[in-house]
């Protein structure tokens, strides 16, 4: 990157940069409210739901005695899935030095938050009796893998929102010191505080860096973790279909998947909405577009493992399972998610004009909503097919389908995930203005100049 | 005990075969038969036992409608279907039995029989009652557990006009409480002092510790709440089979492998004392705010 030596030049680069990435969090319009109503109806509605739910105890769902995790756990699982995309772009990808990354990459930490937090609330909502919740801690065990996953989901929650945070602490001094008259004074108070009395000194770049690069080399073990101890509660029991030591990879890489379609899907959004369509430029989508080619194919490969081996051996309880999945109950959905979950997307973005911003945000779509099918397909079926034989109960206990308090949950958790990445987009900038903007090759100290106009 | 068993074991089978019984009709010349017993209070106290040790356990206690559910029902004895009854009809209806209920011509000889319809009599509307219940006397009773010699030691008062002296010559049961109801151990009966020491068998079995709950209590003809004496170590201590495996996964904190444990806290500290450090960072940067100009 070359530097830009005139001052006169810089300054003016710098207001455009920051009018472009401030618009955001200026802008305000009957669309954004209309978002928000929007959001906070299905919000109200979910919630209600839950007090049904509370009240009746969790007879109202579809899950029974066989089928005890039903569409709340496969959901969990997409959640965590989703945000492990956070670990990916916003620190291997970051480590590696791969620069295109980084204007994606706080788009990767709000879906990560987002959908993180709201794995944890899931769980809180697939609780009978969620009065009980301390009880976890109190009574926990360290032996079982239910007690890992709350750690690790809370610990990379925390790094998440630590990773999140840190990067922009210098753009909350620019918006601290050059907002004022266009912001409320509560979002100004809240900027000054969270600005830490930033001042740009080389010292202070230089401690956050460090502590961006600690919290960067963290988050691997952690989100590595954090989806394998995910699949561990699956693959921790002896269950078909779950008992595979396959389980913890195939996991992260289909959480990958999951991960790279959410983030482009938000880009596209943010690109269209905010006017930032030379910050999250063409070629940003192309990358990510290869970027979800490949963790596809690793995902493919890591499927084909998973089903043909046992495919292939069929031993007595594996085989009704995976019949259920090639030719049974689920074989519609299996062949679906098989197809336009992996294949499609990776033979169509193997085109440059479907990496193009719209086509591929319409594919990541179609890949989001099967990656959920898929975690439906891994949790449910396997618990339909207990190995003893299923006898004297009513037939509903057998058969799991979700009833309508569950997909309101549902429809809740992901409409809290959405209101969360758009309350993040209005309080901060989606791409951090002081490293674009050095990126560019605009000199550090004009970023706390106080401009006198 | 043994006879109830058997007589639930004997209604089960005869319920099979079970007649849809209505009416019990009974020989015309059955019927009138006379009670060749006197009706009087040796006879009806007679009865009461060996109504109490033959039929309660189907019937239940009279005037309480606590009989067993079966079908036909055993009915209570002060019921008016059982008082409807003549004296050479219940004779009748005990001697031979029918369906749930059982025949007593073998084991009750034919005086207790009739005893025993004299202690039904004694509820019926058209009789003068010669055996009336005592009204029930308040009572209290005091008691400890002497571990060492293995005893439980008794005192028992009970009300008399008004004012608390020992209770001479009354049983004291002794029974170790578990989950379903108390078990009975024993039983004593006090001194003219009211006083009474019990010895534990040593074939008792406390829990895993060898701790019983002991129940002290009176009969039912008192007012009187029971004693708790609660984890005394009088008992042998349980054997409790592990049925958990140490080391297996899922398993309770106690049986955690070691490896397990300190991999998750080693994990865990590491992770949270890097973002601690990383927090600390943070005040660092405020701190570097406020001094440099
Ligand atoms: C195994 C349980 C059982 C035991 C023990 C038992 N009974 Fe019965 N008794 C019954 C049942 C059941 C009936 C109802 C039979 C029927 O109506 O077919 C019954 C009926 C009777 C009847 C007839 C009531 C009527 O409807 O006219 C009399 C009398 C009677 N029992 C007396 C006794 C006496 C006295 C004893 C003890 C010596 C006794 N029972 C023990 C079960 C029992």
């Amino acid at each position: 990157m070359e530097k830009i030596e005139s001052a006169a030049e810089s300054r003016k680069l710098l207001n455009k940069i920051t009018n472009d990435l401030t618009r955001s969090i200026v802008k305000k319009d009957e669309l954004t409210r209309f978002w928000f109503f929007i959001l906070i109806m299905f919000v109200i509605v979910g919630l209600w739901g839950w007090i049904v739910q509370i009240k009746t105890g969790l007879g109202v769902t579809g899950m029974r005695d066989y089928v005890s995790w039903g569409m709340y756990i496969a959901n969990f699982v997409f959640f965590v899935a989703v945000s492990l995309i956070g670990f990916l772009i916003s620190s291997a990808l970051h480590l590696l030095k791969i620069p295109w990354a980084k204007p994606i990459s706080r788009v990767a930490e709000q879906v990560a938050i987002a959908f993180v937090a709201l794995a944890g609330i899931i769980i809180v909502m697939d609780m009978g009796r969620p009065d009980r919740f301390m009880n976890i801690f109190l009574h926990g065990r360290f032996a079982s893998p239910i007690i890992w996953d709350v750690t690790v989901i809370t610990t990379y929650l925390a790094i998440s929102v630590l990773l999140f945070y840190i990067p922009l602490i210098p753009d909350l001094a620019i918006l601290r010191d050059k907002m004022s008259d266009k912001l409320p004074k509560w979002q100004l108070t809240m900027y000054k505080i969270l600005s830490l009395g930033w001042k740009g000194s080389a010292e202070q770049y230089k401690t956050i860096y460090h502590a961006m690069r600690v919290l960067m080399i963290l988050i691997i073990p952690v989100g590595l973790s954090i989806h394998t101890v995910t699949s561990w509660l699956f693959a921790a029991t002896l269950r078909s279909g779950w008992d595979t030591a396959i389980l913890g990879p195939y996991f992260v890489a289909g959480a990958f998947v999951a991960g790279t379609a959410a983030v482009i899907m938000v880009m596209y959004v943010y690109r269209l909405r905010y006017g930032l369509k030379d910050y999250f430029e063409d070629f940003h989508f192309d990358y990510m577009g290869k970027l979800l080619v490949f963790v596809c194919l690793v995902y493919l490969y890591f499927n084909v493992n998973e089903y043909l081996v046992p495919g292939y051996k069929m031993k007595e309880a594996d085989g009704i399972h995976l019949n259920e999945l090639f030719q049974g109950n689920y074989s519609g959905v299996f062949w679906i998610v098989q197809v336009a979950g992996l294949i499609l997307p990776i033979f169509l973005l193997l085109f440059s004009y479907f990496r193009k911003p719209l086509p591929i945000s319409i594919i990541s779509f179609v890949v989001l909503i099967m990656a959920w099918l898929k975690r439906y397909i891994i949790v449910i079926p396997t618990l339909e097919h207990p190995f003893l034989p299923v006898q004297n109960v009513p037939g509903i206990f057998q058969h799991y389908s979700p009833t309508s308090i569950e997909v309101m949950i549902t429809i809740f958790s992901f409409v809290a995930a959405l209101i969360i990445i758009s309350v993040l987009a209005k309080l901060f900038p989606v791409i951090t203005i002081w490293e674009y903007a050095s990126e560019k090759g605009i000199d550090k100290k004009y970023l706390t100049e106080n401009d006198k106009n | 005990m043994n006879n109830k068993i058997s007589y639930i074991i004997i209604a089960i089978l005869f319920l099979s075969v079970q007649s849809f019984a209505q009416e019990w009709l009974v020989p015309g010349d059955q019927r009138n038969i006379k009670n060749p017993l006197e009706y009087n209070l040796d006879n009806v106290q007679k009865g009461k036992d060996l109504y109490l040790k033959n039929c309660k356990s189907c019937h239940g206690d009279p005037g309480k409608n606590n009989a067993l559910p079966l079908v036909p029902p055993p009915v209570d004895i002060t019921s008016e279907k059982m008082q409807k009854n003549t004296v050479g009809e219940l004779f009748y209806k005990i001697t031979n039995g029918r369906g749930g209920m059982p025949q007593f011509k073998t084991n009750i000889s034919e005086d207790d029989r009739w005893r025993i319809v004299n202690y039904i009599m004694n509820f019926n509307p058209n009789r003068e009652p010669v055996l009336v219940a005592a009204p029930k006397v308040k009572a209290k009773i005091m008691a400890s557990v002497n571990e060492k010699e293995r005893k439980v030691e008794v005192f028992a008062e009970h009300e008399v006009k008004g004012k608390y002296s020992s209770l001479g010559n009354e049983q004291i049961t002794i029974s170790a409480k578990k989950y379903f109801g108390n078990i009975k151990i024993g039983e004593v009966t006090t001194d003219n002092n009211g006083r009474a020491e019990f010895n534990i068998p040593e074939s008792l079995i406390g829990d895993e510790e060898g701790n019983v709950n002991m129940v002290v209590s009176l009969g039912e003809d008192y007012i009187a709440e029971a004693v708790l004496l609660e984890e005394a170590k009088v008992g042998q201590n349980k054997k409790v089979q592990k049925l958990i495996k140490p080391g297996i996964l899922w398993s309770t904190n106690e049986n955690i492998q070691i490896w397990l444990l300190l991999s998750y806290i080693g994990a865990v500290g590491a992770a949270w004392a890097a973002i601690a450090y990383v927090v600390f960072q943070l005040i660092k940067v405020k701190r570097l705010g406020k001094t440099e100009h």
